[in-house]
């Protein structure tokens, strides 16, 4: 918990702002080999058929190419990819199989990145092509129900059918979101170097030891002969999160040449031979008494996914949770197209289903003619309405109020179209954010020198988070130091592991396991001191005892200088290897982790609470009355996610997300050929993502709240939950503007002319 | 009620990348004059590269560009590959003072120009640039991978006097795409350093 003396809840600038401003930062590919060849991959132009027949003979007679591995000469070599949820998913050079548009289909390896690139597009492949099913509604695409492990089951309450028809006032819309990509400016690169049976591979992930595993797997290899690099991630939102194909690929090039192999992958490779944001189609119901309290809700959600993969978001999870609502039912379905595996991108469930419940919560705020905070008011509730835990905190209406107050809510006219500045349109929209809260367990290493120096290491992910920083806040704050006395070593499999940083775990996971490291190292130099007769605590209980930076304190300023504390237990530097377990973990959780496997205890599956972090988003949009331009000029978020471990980066964090969410909003969608099953605008100019310019006045209130049924430190976590309200605040401003209701996203000019 | 309208006049992403391509064409007259690159008979080129005030003899495909030439002959890897089309500025270096995408710039281009990298903007010292601490200060940035060419792009824009106002700063730094998301931060960032560059 934050607490005035300590560091936790102090913003600090970032330990490693230095590396990342001046180029020191070794992001994957900048990793320096020995001697490097260079991959080029060779993608499908198809995206359902065969491979009939490879010509290489323009490809090998490039200058410098050294290699080219296609399914006729390494179909054999390696197990199968597993999907985001570990189940089936598309294959590339296993076999003549064309799954999906841009499937790798050939590596081209030469002596230079020019060469590779010349080779590679001198390979001439003739496909069998069957005519492919690019989403929903096409021809061929085939829909089913997910299918849920044994401990999963769709949140359901009551008895929904009565309760909707009986409902005095309804609301019964249709909402759907568009393919989406991550992006992120780092592009997907691995490079393995082999050293006899030990192989190394950089690449960025945000699964140290899920990389390694995976990797180990694919190929058959050991994992203690595995070890991959990744200190610094250039970006990932969920795209970096598991294991893709090209990873296997590239260590198989490099064992055949015997000589390190780079890959850098092109940014319209990155579209398909990674994971995306799948389009989804949401069918919302709502019943609720005249003075705005819901009786009912129905949400039933539709995923693409790949023809072999079972992966979806099941957002139903949360939003059957939003509310206090009696009566829910909830269902998700799958829809099977040629298309790659979908996987997680920022607030993965979260994002698409809460546009659909927020956007009709906003529907029903005008049917019941009550402002929507109040009817978000009138339905807030401590208690999980699906299974009656209660939550460990929530603080929604506080962060509605917050944000309000600071946005200027009041000001608003409730007539929709009834606000205008000249040309320009003007709407006022809100909507809840949230996301559940994960923590999952950790190890990590830590040493203290009798001089007061700090060095933790732990294989944990620097994505932009700022976990240098939050780790090293940590080990300061427990260890009296200051932040410059501690180092912080990540993103290497040789270090401990810490689980996938994704789901907003990662700074629960890795400040509990750093301060359990702290405290026993306190609890050993406390425990020998008290044992000793020459120093001023003999006989105190070990407890009351701190480490700080001037040595061990005790009670009444009783203090020794740390050399001499140090001296009793160790020579000089004090090491502890610790593994941290929270509460609820399954069995067997602790031990899965060094198998690169990601069980972490999750907000909507605890037995003691039901546990989430939430927010406000309220967002004024103006909409050119005559163009239909829309802009965005204005956000106020508000969030409550517990313990806030550096407000510096968590701002800039939160503030990342909302303007995702505006992007998301607004500009955002991945288009599919419906003929062709191949993405359009797989490019950064086509693909649209907000500039400097785009970007208003983002402002982010973080609310304080104390949370201690959530995880002892109290973190919440807050990675993913910036995005989450925008996409229906924004709809819902627009529709405050311009009486328009847009339930597809993005909204761009022409859903509203 | 606030009467601001919106950006009305903010920029379009085609005039951006206009805007960028532009500037990539600047070394390309400025080197009208530079020594022509010998070739050899394999193809490959001889080039000398002046970077961050050192010469750098190599040895180059022809068709290897800029970026490629820094990060994986000179090995400066410092300056970014984001997009390798000119579309997000993370390759941003200076070429004779001017902002450049060096994954549109051809090496034997900027043969007898002089080049800045990130790793070149410190001084001698090894201070960090005025630039570079506003952007620690600021957290301008999350996870630094885009940060190089913002700070390359976000000198130049100072220097050339486009960072008279917050709409001008965004608009001027509306090449170098933050996926993360700093935009507010790196404008303030510019700003703090602005004076100290225009003192300094």
């Amino acid at each position: 918990m934050a607490d005035d003396t300590g560091l936790i809840g102090k913003p600090a600038v970032r330990i490693d702002g230095v590396a990342k401003v001046t180029g020191e930062a070794r992001y994957a590919s900048d990793e320096p080999v020995p001697n490097p060849a260079f991959a080029f991959l060779v993608t499908s132009p198809i995206a359902s058929g065969r491979v009939r027949s490879i010509d290489q003979t323009a490809a090998r007679a490039v200058p410098g190419v050294l290699d080219i591995l296609t399914h006729e000469n390494v179909a054999g070599e390696i197990t199968p990819p597993k999907a985001p949820d570990q189940g089936k998913t598309t294959t590339t050079l296993e076999s003549d199989k064309v799954w999906h548009d841009g499937q790798i289909v050939a590596v081209v390896v030469a002596e230079t990145f020019e060469g590779a690139r010349e080779a590679a597009h001198r390979i001439n492949i003739a496909y069998d092509v069957q005519p492919p099913a690019a989403s929903f509604d096409s021809p061929g695409a085939q829909e089913e129900p997910r299918k849920l492990g044994p401990e999963k089951k769709d949140p359901v309450k009551g008895d929904f059918a009565t309760a909707f028809a009986a409902a005095p006032v309804k609301i019964d819309a249709r909402y759907a979101t568009p393919t989406q990509h991550h992006n992120p400016i780092e592009l997907f690169t691995t490079t393995c170097v082999w050293d006899g049976p030990k192989l190394t591979v950089y690449e960025p992930t945000q699964t140290m030891y899920g990389l390694k595993a995976g990797v180990a797997k694919q190929l058959g290899l050991d994992p203690a002969n595995v070890r991959t690099v990744s200190r610094y991630v250039g970006g990932a939102f969920g795209s970096k999160g598991m294991l893709t194909s090209r990873t296997a690929w590239i260590a198989i090039a490099a064992r055949r040449l015997k000589r390190p192999v780079k890959l850098v992958a092109t940014r319209d490779q990155g579209f398909t031979i990674a994971t995306y944001r799948a389009e989804t189609r949401h069918h919302l119901q709502l019943g609720a008494t005249p003075d705005g309290r819901l009786t009912a809700l129905r949400h039933e959600g539709w995923e693409v996914t790949s023809r072999p993969s079972g992966y979806n978001v099941g957002g139903t999870d949360t939003t059957a949770r939003m509310y206090a609502c009696p009566n829910v039912a909830t269902k998700v379905n799958i829809v099977h197209a040629d298309r790659n595996t979908p996987g997680f991108m920022r607030a993965p469930p979260d994002t698409p289903y809460m546009f659909a419940l927020e956007s009709a919560m906003d529907e029903l705020s005008y049917a019941l003619n009550l402002d929507p905070i109040e009817l978000r008011r009138i339905n807030d509730t401590q208690t999980d309405p699906i299974d009656g835990k209660p939550f460990s905190s929530r603080s929604l209406m506080k962060c509605f109020d917050q944000a309000a107050a600071r946005f200027g809510w009041a000001k608003r006219n409730p007539k929709p179209g009834s606000m205008r500045d000249g040309d320009w349109l003007i709407g006022y929209g809100c909507a809840t954010a949230c996301y559940p809260s994960n923590i999952g367990p950790a190890a990590a290493r830590l040493s203290l020198t009798p001089r007061g120096k700090a060095v933790i290491q732990l294989a944990a992910h620097e994505i932009g988070t700022g976990a240098y920083t939050t780790i090293a806040i940590t080990v300061a704050d427990r260890l009296g130091l200051k932040l410059e006395d501690v180092k912080v070593v990540l993103g290497d499999s040789d270090l401990p592991p810490v689980p996938v940083a994704g789901g907003s775990n990662n700074a629960a996971s890795t400040a509990h396991v750093a301060a359990k490291a702290c405290e026993e190292i306190r609890a050993k130099l406390a425990a020998a001191a008290v044992a000793a007769n020459d120093t001023p605590f003999a006989g105190l209980d070990p407890a009351t005892l701190k480490v700080t930076a001037a040595g061990l304190v005790g009670p009444g300023g009783k203090r020794e200088p740390l050399d001499k504390a140090m001296a009793r237990v160790s020579g000089g530097p004090l090491e502890v290897h610790v593994e941290n377990a929270p509460e609820g973990l399954k069995p067997g959780a602790l031990a899965g982790l060094y198998q690169g496997q990601a069980d972490m205890v999750r907000g909507t599956a605890r037995k003691d609470v039901t546990a989430f972090a939430f927010g406000a988003q309220l967002v004024e949009v103006r909409v050119h009355a005559r163009t239909c331009e829309v802009r965005a000029p204005r956000v106020v978020s508000a969030f409550a996610a517990g313990t806030i471990v550096n407000p510096l980066t968590a701002y800039s964090q939160f503030m990342g997300g909302a303007t995702w969410g505006l992007s998301s909003a607004l500009h955002e969608a991945t288009e599919v050929d419906p003929r062709t099953a191949r993405y359009v605008n797989d490019n950064l100019a086509d693909y649209l993502v907000p500039v400097n310019a785009d970007v208003g006045s983002l402002e982010v209130i973080m609310v304080p709240e104390e949370d201690n049924r959530v995880n002892p430190m109290g973190i919440k976590g807050i990675g993913e939950i910036g995005i989450v309200g925008m996409n229906a605040a924004v709809a819902n401003a627009v529709y405050h503007a311009t009486g328009r209701r847009i339930r597809e996203l993005p909204i761009r000019i022409e859903k509203l002319l | 009620m606030s009467t601001t309208s919106p950006a009305a006049d903010g920029p379009t992403r085609r005039r951006l990348f206009e805007a960028a391509a532009g500037l990539a064409a600047a070394p390309a007259i400025a080197q009208a004059a530079a020594p022509a690159p010998t070739v050899r008979k394999s193809g490959a080129v001889d080039v000398v590269l002046n970077v961050n005030g050192q010469d750098h003899p190599l040895t180059l495909d022809p068709r290897t560009t800029l970026l490629d030439a820094l990060r994986e002959h000179l090995h400066l890897t410092g300056s970014k590959k984001g997009c390798d089309q000119g579309q997000c500025g993370a390759c941003t270096v200076h070429v004779d003072g001017e902002r450049v995408l060096s994954c549109l710039t051809l090496a034997v281009a900027v043969q007898g120009a002089k080049v800045t990298t990130i790793e070149g903007l410190a001084g001698p010292n090894g201070a960090v640039h005025p630039m570079q601490q506003a952007f620690i200060d600021n957290d301008g940035f999350q996870c630094g991978y885009c940060t190089p060419g913002q700070i390359m792009s976000a000198v130049a824009c100072v220097k050339e006097g486009h960072a008279g106002s917050d709409g001008e700063i965004a608009e001027y730094m509306s090449g170098n795409l933050c996926r993360c998301a700093a935009y507010p931060k790196i404008v303030a960032a510019i700003k703090q350093a602005r004076g100290k560059m225009e003192r300094g």
